[in-house]
């Protein structure tokens, strides 16, 4: 296979898969990647209420328009942008991922309170494992399988799919659970569906993209940051979490684009920002290349083909997609007596399959567990997990943050990058209270009326 | 998604394969290559490398799966490879810090005595860069701010076992200088901070300096091995800049689990006695500026020995508590 082909396909691959974790994420609330844990949020309600093929159809659309923008991006950015992304050193990345858990001011249903206590969970969950800096092991209780600490995905499907499959168990009724989507109109999004949409595939573009850029942050934090960026400019941010379909596209949309933006670093510099970019950087030393600053101007071949397969695979991606949506909806229409083992099943090979390891299908069970009673309790599961993806390099950035300026807590706040992160991250926790002030003030006044 | 990805490479390198036959043992289904990197780290790449051309050359007849079980130094690796007790379908891929990790760390119960040793593969050479633009022009000139300003410099690198730190600790204890070692688990991370100017100095591989010479952002200002590296003629050895420390050889190789038959152990040797001699290892080899360490029986035991008593050495010198 010629070189340029064997990225292309690669690369096709990556792409195809990105999209690919919303379709279960909508339909059964399993998330199959880690940045699909947000589109669970508003799709699988969607999907409940008989809207799945909208929120699948929508998908598609912003993985399209971002996916798009994220190749225009690498295409006329990757040079400047690179050399933006230099300027995180580890004193940004805290800053960045400080942001990320602001976030957790808008996941959070009823109980702001409830929301931080869950997000404490997932800190904690990330601990697990081994110390990256001394080698030594953490609440592993002498399980070897814990060194690695727990896998995200475990934690994901067990709290979202088997928690909301025990949560449905209990309902005596064994009615129907899902609308069954009705008539053309509901198998595709409408025209209202995309003008509610149109900032957030802006949002979701620009976001991807430039988490893309920067090595180490990956998509699950581009997923999370435009979802709740999404939600901090809406008008109806009380309706998030009920099943709005901006709250799939921003999050798809990002997904996508952080595909463009994570090539830049690889490219332009010869630096993988993920593991799945890592793999790619592997082909192309395999394939005899030199991947480094000359990448792009010593094969300019490589470059353009793959430029070309990026706007060749979006297209593809929407015509291969949208006229499925329909049959995918279809599957809401499997009594939920064959449906629930489904998920099981689909839950158990999912997990197994990530490490063959029979103890993390024994975890999923307690993930799965803590899920339940985390719904019957009202804990909100979202901001469990974006602790536990941001944890450890919250951490991994806060000690070599230390390190470098030997303990010098100031250094955090040094470069105008990371002290404006922080402040508005600060800003972003302070949203929401003020208005539950000013909705408690309103209800005071109409008391008073 | 990412096994996705490895499993098309695997595929890609499957489809080329035509099964052969000749050892009383052979491997009679996917064989597990255990790395302690996580995908992309230096480990990861050459253990994927070696697969690939195990597999063109067609010197295996089952898969070569890379298994990444990061963590710990390398000790998540090791401990998984002693689990595999007389499994016959699981070879490691070690390098140095497989040496020393068990020294340093408690936890890390597994040495690498415990392992079936294979085959040496390779010795890497390592340089000293900076920026193009940074103010030192030599190791000396370094040394010399780093005295002046102590823990004022920064260095990135990977585990505080592996080499780099190693290079370092080596280097302050002979010349009294201080700076910081900053760790950053991702390869790539080490580099863009180095580019991006949050780290000052950083030991890397000929190869990874290479493209950024090139493009004129890297400057190599020592190297770390006995004589001057062919690839930079113009770069005294640290011994030449007046540093005399020892030179911390960084190894890599292939360790099969504890107690695997000697038949398996024959059939490994065969397969990489011959794997050492094709075309595409020597391109390889060449390509990214390794020297061929093939070593193998006695003497790789006899080069793990020898080791250990040097980093243990270096490490109690460097005042780091060896813990066996």
């Amino acid at each position: 296979m010629d070189p340029t082909t064997a990225m292309i396909m690669m690369a096709g691959i990556y792409y195809g898969a990105k999209y690919g974790g919303s379709t279960t994420s909508i339909l059964l609330n399993v998330p199959g990647e880690s940045s699909s844990v947000v589109t669970c949020l508003d799709g699988y309600q969607l999907a409940r209420q008989g809207r799945a093929g909208a929120a699948l159809g929508i998908a598609a659309i912003s993985s399209f328009v971002a996916g798009t923008f994220g190749v225009l991006g690498l295409m006329f950015l990757a040079p400047p942008v690179a050399k933006f992304a230099l300027r995180f050193g580890p004193p940004e990345y805290f800053a960045l991922m400080v942001l990320g858990l602001a976030m957790v001011a808008f996941l959070t249903g009823t109980s702001v309170v409830k929301g931080i206590l869950a997000t404490l969970v997932g800190l904690w969950l990330a601990g697990v494992g081994t110390d990256v800096f001394t080698a030594q092991s953490r609440f592993t209780f002498g399980r070897m399988e814990l060194l690695d600490g727990i896998d995200f995905i475990v934690v994901s499907i067990g709290l979202f799919a088997i928690g909301e499959v025990l949560v449905n168990l209990e309902s005596k009724t064994g009615g129907e659970i899902f609308k069954i989507p009705k008539g053309l109109r509901n198998l595709l999004p409408s025209l209202q569906d995309l003008k509610d949409s149109r900032f957030a595939f802006l949002n979701g573009s620009v976001v991807g993209f430039f988490i893309g850029i920067l090595p180490g942050a990956g998509s699950t934090i581009a997923s999370f940051l435009s979802y709740g960026l999404e939600k901090a400019v809406s008008r109806r941010p009380d309706k998030f979490g009920t099943g709005v379909i901006e709250g799939v596209a921003a999050p798809e949309g990002a997904n996508n684009s952080e595909t463009g933006g994570s090539l830049v670093p690889l490219l332009t510099l010869g630096i993988p920002g993920s593991s799945t970019t890592a793999i790619l950087l592997g082909a192309l030393f395999l394939w005899g290349f030199r991947p480094g600053p000359l990448l792009i101007q010593e094969n300019p071949s490589l470059f353009w083909g793959l430029v070309a397969s990026m706007y060749v695979g979006n297209v593809m991606l929407l015509i291969l997609n949208l006229p499925l949506v329909p049959l995918f909806a279809q599957i809401l229409r499997v009594p939920y007596f064959v449906l629930y083992p489904i998920i099981f099943g689909i839950s158990i090979v999912g997990v197994y399959s990530v490490s063959q390891s029979l103890f993390d299908v024994w975890m999923l069970g307690v993930f799965g567990l803590l899920g339940y009673a985390m719904r019957k309790l009202d804990f909100p599961a979202a901001p469990l997990v974006l602790g536990m993806v941001l944890g450890e390099r919250l951490e991994l950035a806060l000690r070599q943050s230390l390190m470098m300026s030997q303990g010098q807590l100031s250094i955090l706040i040094a470069s105008p990058l990371s002290s404006g992160m922080l402040l508005l991250a600060g800003i972003l926790l302070l949203i929401p209270m003020f208005n539950r002030v000013r909705s408690w003030r309103v209800k005071a006044i109409e008391q008073e009326l | 998604m990412i096994r996705k990805l490895t499993q098309w490479i695997m595929l890609l390198g499957w489809l080329l394969t035509i099964p052969l036959g000749v050892s009383a043992f052979e491997p009679t289904k996917t064989v597990e290559g255990v790395v302690h990197t996580a995908p992309g780290g230096g480990s990861d790449i050459l253990a994927r490398a070696i697969a690939e051309m195990l597999q063109k050359e067609k010197l295996i007849t089952q898969r070569l799966q890379v298994v990444n079980k990061s963590g710990g130094g390398s000790a998540v690796a090791m401990a998984y490879l002693a689990e595999k007790k007389g499994d016959n379908h699981v070879i490691g891929f070690f390098t140095g810090v497989w040496v020393t990790n068990p020294l340093t760390t408690k936890e890390a119960t597994v040495t690498i005595k415990d392992l079936t040793p294979i085959v040496r593969l390779v010795l890497e050479p390592a340089v000293v860069a900076v920026k193009a633009d940074s103010p030192y022009k030599s190791m000396k000139d370094f040394v010399e701010a780093a005295k002046k300003n102590p823990g004022q410099l920064r260095q990135s690198g990977g585990s505080v076992t592996g080499r780099d730190n190693l290079v370092r600790l080596v280097i302050e204890k002979a010349t009294g200088a201080k700076w910081v070692f900053v760790s950053f688990p991702g390869g790539g991370e080490r580099i863009a901070n180095l580019l991006g100017g949050h780290v000052q100095m950083m030991v890397m591989e000929p190869q990874e300096a290479g493209e950024h010479i090139k493009a004129g952002n890297l400057r190599v200002i020592a190297a770390l091995t006995e004589n001057r590296l062919p690839f930079f003629p113009d770069v005294p050895t640290l011994k030449e800049q007046g540093i005399d420390v020892p030179v911390i050889p960084q190894a890599r190789g292939v360790v099969a689990p504890p107690g695997v038959g000697s038949d398996v152990v024959s059939y490994w040797d065969g397969v990489f006695s011959r794997f050492a001699k094709t075309p595409s290892w020597k391109k390889y080899l060449n390509d990214n500026q390794f020297e061929d360490g093939y070593l193998t029986g006695n003497n790789l035991n006899k080069f793990f020995d020898d080791l250990t008593v040097q980093m243990r050495d270096v490490l109690k010198e460097a005042g780091v508590k060896v813990m066996r």
